[in-house]
C-alpha cells in the first residue's frame, strides 16, 4: 500500500488523463498506480505523465538505452516502484534484462555497449553521484557522439525520470501485479 | 526527498495531512521531484542567471561572479 491512496479509476473522468494512464499501461511505465496517485492533482498529473511519455518514447534517442537508463536510475535513486517496471516498447524492441542489468552494472567495460552507450549510462550514473565529473571535457567527449539536441534529450530525460522516482521512491510505491495471460 | 529519503515515511506523511491536502502532498511530492532531477542537470551545465539581483542584464561570465562559478550540488550537500 502506497503512502497516498490512489484514486479509483471511476474516480478519473477527465478523458484526456484516462488515455494519458491507458497509455502508460500500454507502454508499462508508469503503471497505474502511480499514475492514479498523480490523479489527485489532475492539471498536474496530465503534464507530468505527458511528459514521462513523451521523454521516454519520443526523439531521436534510442527508446532501449533509455529504458536502460530508466533502470540504472532507479536503482541510483532506490526507488523499486519504477526500477521494477519495464517499457514493453523495448521488450518488443529487444531488450532482454541482461543488458538492462548489465546497464546497471560494469558497463564501461561490457562489449556489447557502444562507446556512444557507454557514454550515455555515465552521464546517468554521475548525474547524481558524482555531478563534479559532468564538466566541459566529459560534455565534449558526449559531442563526438551526440547532437547537442540528443544531448538536451538524453539530460533531460535522466533529469526528470529520476525526479519522479525520487518522489515515488517516497511513496512507498510497488509495481502493480501484472494481468495474467 | 533529495538527502534522507528514507526518513520520509508513513508517518511522515500522515503529519503532511495535518497541514495540507492530498492533492496539495501530490502536487508538492512532484514538484519537489522535478526540482531535484533538473538542479542537477542544470549544474552540469554551467549556466546562470540572465539578470543580476539588481535588474541588469549581465553577461554569463559576471552572472558566475555574482551567483556562484560552482554551484554546490545535491550530492555534494549531502557529503
Amino acid at each position: 500500500m502506497s503512502h497516498v491512496e490512489p484514486l479509483s479509476a471511476a474516480e478519473i473522468r477527465d478523458p484526456e488523463l484516462q488515455e494519458l494512464i491507458r497509455r502508460g499501461e500500454a507502454l508499462g511505465v508508469p503503471d497505474a498506480l502511480f499514475s492514479r496517485i498523480l490523479a489527485r492533482a489532475p492539471t498536474l498529473a496530465k503534464a507530468v505523465l505527458r511528459a514521462l511519455l513523451h521523454s521516454h518514447t519520443e526523439g531521436n534517442v534510442d527508446h532501449r538505452l533509455k529504458e536502460i537508463i530508466r533502470v540504472q536510475l532507479a536503482r541510483t535513486a532506490g526507488d523499486p516502484y519504477f526500477g521494477g517496471l519495464r517499457s514493453a516498447q523495448a521488450i518488443r524492441a529487444g531488450l532482454d534484462e541482461g543488458r538492462i542489468a548489465a546497464g546497471s552494472g560494469k558497463f564501461e567495460d561490457d562489449p556489447r555497449f557502444t562507446a556512444a552507450e557507454k557514454w550515455a549510462l555515465r552521464y546517468a550514473r554521475e548525474m547524481y553521484l558524482n555531478p563534479e565529473r559532468i564538466d566541459a571535457a566529459f560534455y565534449a567527449e558526449g559531442k563526438r557522439h551526440y547532437s547537442e539536441a540528443q544531448i538536451m534529450e538524453l539530460g533531460a530525460f535522466i533529469a526528470f525520470h529520476y525526479g519522479m522516482q525520487a518522489f515515488a521512491r517516497t511513496l512507498g510505491a510497488r509495481p502493480l501485479p501484472k494481468p495474467a495471460g | 526527498m533529495a538527502l534522507n529519503p528514507d526518513k520520509i515515511d508513513a508517518a511522515f506523511y500522515e503529519g503532511l495531512r495535518r497541514h495540507y491536502s492530498e492533492e496539495e502532498i501530490v502536487e508538492l511530492g512532484a514538484f519537489i521531484g522535478f526540482n531535484i532531477g533538473y538542479h542537477t542537470f542544470f549544474g552540469t551545465l554551467k549556466f546562470y542567471p540572465m539578470f543580476a539581483p539588481d535588474g541588469r542584464l549581465v553577461s554569463q561570465e559576471e552572472s558566475a561572479r555574482i551567483y556562484g562559478a560552482a554551484p554546490a550540488s545535491l550530492a555534494v550537500a549531502a557529503k
